[in-house]
């Protein structure tokens, strides 16, 4: 069944706001109603969420918006995975990505906004935190079978580890296994080129595109 | 700080409640927009030095009852380390107002200052936040600690030993913090001030490198200081507070350094204002800072001279002046590089604002941090000057003064004009400035005399 208007503009409302009760709320109204869940994501969560993500990118709003926005999208995921199970579908990710801030690097906020915008997105996310050791990207990208490996670092003292990781990566023969983004303040597309990463953004925005690209299945 | 002091902080970061960091994260989130609106704290882009003490007052209010509710989140256990208020205030009331930094006839006391303070702030400089090259490194440092008014010199960092990569964690790491340590111990000697303090060597990201750092005749001294971290919002480790433990045994100068986002978890002006307020006090309880450095930055842009940046300047100092007898200073952060007049222009605003506001003063951090070797002493000079020019304004006269510069830069933040890198605006045999940085340095000056700022 189609979602009403009335529904559809409350929930992305709720979303947009950062309100997790309301949206949680109305979420569960809509399903009661006989929403379609898959329709839920579509057609409401990912496009509100699209908006306070190009809100944030424009400095209209800032990272508590996007926070709460994503945590008020975790709740409605909650019981709109439930409903697809439930009618005996699967979730449909849109692709997995392994993400972390390199070894010896602590400063996350960067790394957190790009989770919280994938999630947004569909992605399944494996966000391995900070300090991450090259040997972790690797198991952590084969266990679950990544399309993405995405590092990110601030410091120019911890940049080399990103070099580091896609060396350990084609030691092993892993390399063509995964796309290999990067980012970080003191990480400049120039830099990253000639390392063989395959995609650099600045931002977060330009991290959701090219995750996108490379865990599109060919058509 | 007493020794059983920190051993109470680490059974409390081992007992406190535990709580995933995102959640941690969402919780303070909340707390400060709420706060907000309780306060009723509110932003005003046409008065960036607000004169309204009882605001400045509320902001510390919300400040001490957020970081009283919160505590300080250790990623070391994912506990909070919770204090109540009678602690904290206890610990605050023992604040002497005052450090002595540097010895002989180097040494300067750095105070606690108030609002409209007329005692001058103490000025510290140096490639702090920003990378530098082995070549130049040295001169850079020269070029700052050679300024009369220059006080202070903060090490840097350099990122490779003899071309290879210094990684965290590894010999090189040692290697590195000992060698930026001689060199800043070296330029210290080269001005002819051997006894200027040495605020940080910043190359080690471990307590292991920052010890390193230490040797009484070519290093770092007791009379010099490391910067203990925080991480993005109120968060410590056991890493950052094992350099209390060691700094406070060595009697070494502890630092308190917090970098709060503007746009980052306390979101706009007033939530940023409240949250550095608490960060502060995080300072004060579980580091017992000497003084605290002060290095907030746009999320986007890594500056403070933007509008908001300068608003949240303008309040945390007042509160923090106020309210505490904490020593405090800011780093004044910018988006511009040498060579170029909205550097100056990004200095002055900051130095203005936050001298009136009971700030010392650190910088410049230019370029966001991000371009190698854009650090010169010139712009150390210049700041000094213009905190001097602004000992007896008024925060009215500063607010006007501040709409005044803004538009000389405000429309690069957006697309900044990065300068040109110290060999390029630094003759490097006299390591004087070259007659085309100098030229622009006294058109700025010019231009400020005119709009009203008493420069020498």
């Amino acid at each position: 069944m189609s979602i009403s208007e009335d529904i559809k503009t409350r929930l992305s409302d709720a979303l947009i706001d950062g309100d997790a009760d309301l949206a949680e709320e109305t979420t569960v109204e809509a399903l009661q109603a006989g929403a379609d869940p898959v329709a839920l994501i579509n057609d409401v969560m990912i496009p509100a969420l699209t908006v306070v993500g190009d809100q944030f990118q424009a400095g209209e709003v800032f990272l508590p918006e996007l926070m709460l926005a994503g945590d008020a999208a975790q709740r409605v995921s909650k019981h709109v995975e439930a409903a697809i199970v439930a009618q005996g579908k699967t979730t449909e990710s849109k692709g997995t990505v392994v993400i972390g801030t390199v070894m010896g690097d602590i400063h996350d906020i960067g790394k957190n906004i790009v989770v919280t915008m994938l999630k947004a997105h569909g992605f399944k996310v494996v966000d391995l935190g900070r300090n991450v050791t090259p040997s972790t990207f690797l198991t952590a990208g084969q266990e679950n079978a990544a399309n993405v490996i995405a590092m990110s670092s601030l410091m120019t003292t911890t940049r080399p580890m990103i070099e580091n990781t896609i060396n350990l990566l084609g030691e092993v023969g892993a390399r063509d296994q995964f796309k290999v983004i990067v980012g970080g303040g003191c990480v400049t597309e120039e830099w990253a080129s000639t390392l063989g990463a395959d995609g650099y953004s600045p931002d977060a925005v330009g991290a959701v595109e090219l995750c996108k690209k490379f865990s599109a299945r060919p058509s | 700080m007493r020794s059983n002091w920190l051993s109470e902080i680490v059974k409390r970061a081992q007992s406190g409640p535990y709580m995933k960091e995102g959640d941690f994260d969402l919780k303070l989130t909340r707390r400060i927009k709420e706060l907000v609106r309780e306060k009723g704290i509110k932003y005003d882009a046409t008065n960036l030095c607000p004169t309204d003490d009882d605001m400045a007052d509320r902001v510390w209010d919300a400040g001490l009852q957020l970081f009283v509710e919160m505590g300080a989140y250790c990623q070391s256990t994912e506990r909070c380390i919770k204090f109540t208020r009678d602690e904290v205030l206890e610990i605050l009331g023992l604040e002497p107002g005052a450090v002595t930094l540097g010895t002989g006839k180097d040494a300067v006391v750095m105070r606690h200052r108030g609002v409209e303070d007329p005692q001058r702030a103490i000025m510290h400089s140096g490639p702090t936040g920003l990378p530098s090259t082995e070549k130049y490194h040295p001169l850079i440092l020269l070029s700052c600690a050679q300024e009369p008014l220059v006080d202070c010199l903060g090490a840097g960092s350099v990122s490779t030993y003899f071309g290879e990569q210094i990684l965290p964690g590894t010999p090189l790491e040692i290697f590195g913090a000992r060698r930026d340590a001689s060199v800043a111990r070296e330029a210290v000697r080269m001005a002819g001030r051997p006894g200027m303090h040495i605020n940080d060597v910043a190359v080690p990201l471990t307590c292991a490198g920052k010890m390193a750092a230490c040797d009484p005749q070519a290093g770092l001294r007791p009379s010099d200081a490391f910067l203990v971290s925080q991480m993005v919002e109120l968060k410590t480790d056991f890493d950052q507070l094992s350099r209390v433990a060691y700094l406070k045994n060595v009697d070494m100068v502890t630092v308190d350094l917090m970098t709060p986002l503007i746009g980052g978890v306390g979101g706009a002006a007033p939530g940023t204002a409240i949250v550095s307020v608490a960060d502060h006090l995080l300072g004060a309880v579980l580091y017992d800072a000497d003084y605290h450095m002060f290095s907030l930055t746009h999320l986007h842009y890594v500056n403070n001279t933007d509008p908001l940046g300068l608003w949240v300047e303008s309040m945390v100092g007042q509160a923090l002046a106020r309210n505490s007898k904490m020593v405090a200073l800011n780093d004044i952060y910018v988006v511009s590089g040498p060579g170029t007049k909205e550097l100056l222009y990004e200095c002055a605003a900051g130095a203005v604002v936050t001298t009136v506001c009971g700030f010392n003063m650190q910088g410049a951090g230019t370029t966001g941090g991000f371009f190698p070797d854009r650090v010169t002493g010139l712009e150390a000079r210049f700041i000094a000057e213009v905190s001097r020019a602004s000992l007896n304004l008024k925060r009215a006269d500063a607010a006007q003064l501040v709409q005044e510069i803004l538009p000389r830069y405000q429309a690069t933040i957006t697309n900044p004009n990065r300068g040109r890198p110290f060999n390029e605006v630094y003759n490097t045999e006299t390591v004087q400035p070259t007659t085309e940085w100098l030229d622009m340095y006294y058109e700025v000056k010019e231009d400020l005399r005119r709009i009203g700022l008493k420069l020498a």
